[in-house]
């Protein structure tokens, strides 16, 4: 015989009734008391599995590795779970759609969703718009106490006198994302967050943890302590010497109960195509000549190495970005001979008439005649572009990173509206949208392939309709030229998928791949020798990509169902 | 767009702010234009500065025109479907504006003085809950008199015709049981219904709870000592315990005092 469940009632309808009765009223209206019957009927939940949120969120286009991620993540994994999808999967669709079958079941009214300060505002968006939930970013320590669905930074929510009170409240529901930061246990962060009561709890990251087998086992016992038992005989089991996994197959088995990991290559998804053109300009005999007496600094004891190298980027970009630095350079020092140096320069500078680049640029924009998006990397050269397209009547509008989010709306609706072209000096990570254009100009090229990929992904991605097409710029004969064919040409940078460099730059610890690239322009003596060092970059970020796949230790191959 | 639901909610919405006594400006399929009343403009549109100022400087107030819409394509107005805030918004108020009825059944064809026995009627929400969650809707009817219980008592009723005003020549039976004591009855037969029910599901939630707190027992114990997580392990304990442990909860929808013909109810 099975024991009996623990029967309630809500008891709170009854008195006012018996009043009522006694008072001889007021009485509901016949229709109205119907009408909140048949609401009853429509909003009560018939099964225990399977979802009804998309019943409730007609707009929403889900995808079907989103709907059986959600499924799975509250019939098989009780709703605790590690959402660990590649880049670009829609991890905050999947999080936001457990989210909404709970409420709707109520399941969980009371939520914490705690995320990096920079994406506070854009989870809020997409949680009222996307799935009409209440979510209020928090603002005031009131906040806590009076809503129900709260966004906050963790590293708000971990101080007092914030932490006090969060952890005084009922949860039901808590969302980490970018969870991998959580990864060592000693810090304050993870510590607080494992003071919290985690009835449900939903930890989301990009990075590929399943290689680090202790970030796995903080973040898992963080999840569910003690689901993969105590650190020693965890390690004791699967670690053997200093980085390698034994015992694999019983681990991901394991793993696999508390976490799921979609990859793109497995998910029914029509990515838009990528259309990349380098085009390499010549430079004119003027603009030639000033970045040839750049060259010649190298003999003098004032500019070197990494200063020379700026001074030689900026040249490819416009012969404004140079000057501004160059300015500052001689208001900084005031030593006549230093003065005498960059004299020469400073006339070159006055010489050179017209910008190659700028030119094509037009040349291009005129013949795409549609929206167009073009990156520099210095803000002169986004003066400068803005007053020459102004001339030849193109209208466009500037964008920085460091504009606030509204003026960084208005200026999206702007280039939207009555704009041709947006001229923007960062990719900004946080979530801009400009998946109406379908063409971006690298006007010049960041020396870390990750921005490069954040710019592309303003508009190559999940929802994006059309082809994309990048323009890459290389001035020719200048190192511009040299960063694009050593380097990005090879590794296929840009036809790459989203979020794979991320994953392998991640893995070979080559997130200040920039720097590496400086140090190697700098410490060689010959071009030869630029050459040979930029093909093994070159090869081993291609032979990490490839070997990705079979090196993915604990690859999700079967399922636990 | 699922257009047959749209066209419900288009019905639900219409007999809504009919039944609330708003004034319907302009309705056609997949449209809705209505000049609210006092009572709804409070409920609905979230402005309580306004009616305090108004109601302090006694002003006469003026009520707001909604506009709704159950077809995207419609220009102007809110677009309403299943799972927006505003349908849920006023799923609540129907509720909240009606939680108990009183009504008597109109009797055909009657020669003289006509009896109509007492019902209680009660629409419930059970719902089992564990990590997992189902409901179902119980509409029951006790006769105050008779003692007799039925099902979908609710939807019997819709089949009658009913007035709030007890009708000429009838008079009303009194209630050999009280109302509250009725409650108490009903609370019993709910009892027995679920207990009827199969509760797999309690046991495989229960099964799934110890075997995570066998776990996290196992795991601190292995700290025993550090105060610290003492209090750590605590909050874990009542966290599996709210996450899986298996309980039935009802709610009341509303309920009423229903006055019927001797044969209304078979």
């Amino acid at each position: 015989m099975t024991q009996l469940p623990k029967i309630t009632f809500d008891r709170s309808w009854y008195e006012p009734f018996i009043k009522n009765i006694e008072q001889d009223g007021p009485w509901a209206d016949w229709e109205l008391y119907r009408l909140a019957y048949e609401s009853e009927k429509q909003l009560s939940v018939p099964h225990f599995r399977g979802l009804v949120a998309p019943d409730h969120l007609p707009e929403l286009q889900l995808l079907p590795h989103q709907r059986e991620t959600a499924e799975r993540v509250i019939e098989q994994m009780h709703g605790k779970a590690i959402l660990a999808d590649e880049v670009g999967l829609g991890k905050t669709i999947e999080a936001g759609l457990i989210m909404k079958e709970y409420m709707i079941r109520g399941l969980a009214k009371k939520i914490l969703i705690l995320v990096p300060a920079s994406l506070v505002l854009q989870w809020a968006k997409e949680l009222n718009e996307k799935f009409y939930i209440p979510a209020v970013p928090q603002r005031k320590s009131y906040v806590w106490e009076q809503c129900d669905v709260v966004i906050s930074s963790i590293d708000t929510a971990k101080r007092s006198p914030h932490a006090d009170i969060i952890l005084e409240q009922n949860y039901d529901l808590i969302i980490i994302d970018e969870a991998h930061k959580l990864k060592n246990h000693k810090t304050k962060n993870y510590q607080f967050a494992q003071k919290l009561k985690k009835k449900f709890c939903l930890l989301l990251t990009a990075t590929p943890i399943q290689n680090r087998l202790s970030e796995l086992y903080y973040l898992v016992t963080l999840l569910k302590p003690g689901y993969l038992g105590d650190a020693e005989s965890f390690f004791e089991d699967y670690r053997s010497g200093k980085n390698k996994v034994k015992n694999e197959e019983k681990l991901r088995e394991l793993v696999n109960r508390v976490m799921v990991r979609n990859r793109r290559s497995e998910t029914e998804m029509d990515w838009p195509k990528r259309h990349v053109q380098s085009i390499e300009i010549p430079l004119t005999p003027e603009e030639r000549q000033l970045y040839d007496s750049l060259s010649r600094l190298k003999d003098t004891d004032f500019i070197q190495g990494f200063s020379l190298l700026t001074l030689q980027r900026e040249t490819c970009s416009s012969r404004e970005a140079l000057y501004m630095t160059i300015k500052k350079m001689l208001e900084a020092n005031q030593n006549s001979v230093f003065h005498e140096t960059l004299a020469p320069i400073v006339e070159n500078i006055q010489a050179v008439t017209t910008n190659s680049k700028a030119e094509k640029a037009l040349e291009l924009i005129q013949s795409i005649n549609d929206k167009v998006i073009i990156f520099t990397e210095y803000r002169a050269t986004q003066l400068y572009l803005q007053w020459f397209l102004k001339q030849k009547g193109i209208t466009s509008v500037p964008f920085r990173g460091g504009f606030k989010r509204s003026k960084k709306d208005w200026m999206r609706t702007l280039f939207q509206n009555n704009a041709q072209v947006l001229i923007a000096t960062e990719a900004g990570g946080e979530g801009i949208n400009l998946q109406f254009c379908h063409h971006v100009i690298n006007y010049d090229l960041p020396w870390n392939p990750m921005r490069i990929e954040q710019r592309i992904g303003r508009i190559h991605r999940l929802g994006q309709e059309h082809d994309v097409h990048i323009y890459n710029f290389a001035t020719k004969d200048t190192i511009e030229e040299h960063i694009l064919h050593l380097l990005y040409d090879k590794i296929n940078l840009f036809e790459n998928v989203i979020g794979e460099l991320d994953e392998i730059l991640t893995r070979l610890d080559l997130k200040d791949i920039d720097k590496e690239i400086a140090d190697i322009f700098t410490h060689s003596e010959s071009e030869g020798e630029i050459r040979i060092k930029m093909d093994n970059l070159a090869s081993v970020i291609q032979a990490e990509g490839m070997g990705s796949e079979e090196g993915d230790e604990l690859r999700e191959t079967g399922s636990d169902t | 767009m699922n257009s047959v639901k749209q066209e419900a909610i288009h019905e639900y919405l219409f007999h809504y702010f009919k039944a609330s006594g708003c004034d319907i400006l302009e309705a056609r399929p997949g449209f809705l234009k209505v000049k609210l009343t006092i009572e709804l403009d409070k409920l609905l549109m979230n402005r309580p500065f306004y009616w305090h100022y108004v109601e302090k400087i006694g002003q006469t107030p003026e009520t707001q025109t909604l506009i709704l819409k159950t077809n995207p394509n419609e220009e102007e107005g809110e677009f309403v479907h299943f799972g927006s805030p505003r349908l849920h918004q006023i799923f609540a108020s129907a509720r909240e504006l009606s939680p108990s009825i009183r009504l008597y059944e109109v009797q055909k064809g009657q020669t003289g003085q006509t009896a109509l026995y007492p019902w209680l009627g009660l629409n419930a929400k059970i719902s089992y809950c564990s990590d997992w969650k189902r409901d179902f809707i119980l509409s029951l009817g006790l006769n105050l008199v008779s003692g007799m219980v039925v099902k979908s008592f609710q939807e019997s009723l819709e089949n009658m015709a009913l007035t709030p005003k007890i009708p000429d020549y009838c008079y009303t039976l009194s209630p050999m049981i009280k109302p509250m004591s009725g409650l108490t009855r009903l609370e019993r037969v709910i009892e027995s219904i679920i207990s009827e029910d199969d509760h797999t599901w309690a046991e495989e939630a229960r099964k799934r709870w110890e075997s995570d707190l066998s776990l996290l027992t196992q795991f601190y114990e292995d700290y025993a000592g550090e105060e610290e997580l003492l209090e750590t392990f605590e909050k874990e304990k009542q966290a599996l315990q709210e996450q899986y442990e298996p309980n039935v909860k009802i709610n009341i929808i509303n309920g009423g005092l229903f006055y019927l013909g001797n044969h209304s109810i078979a």
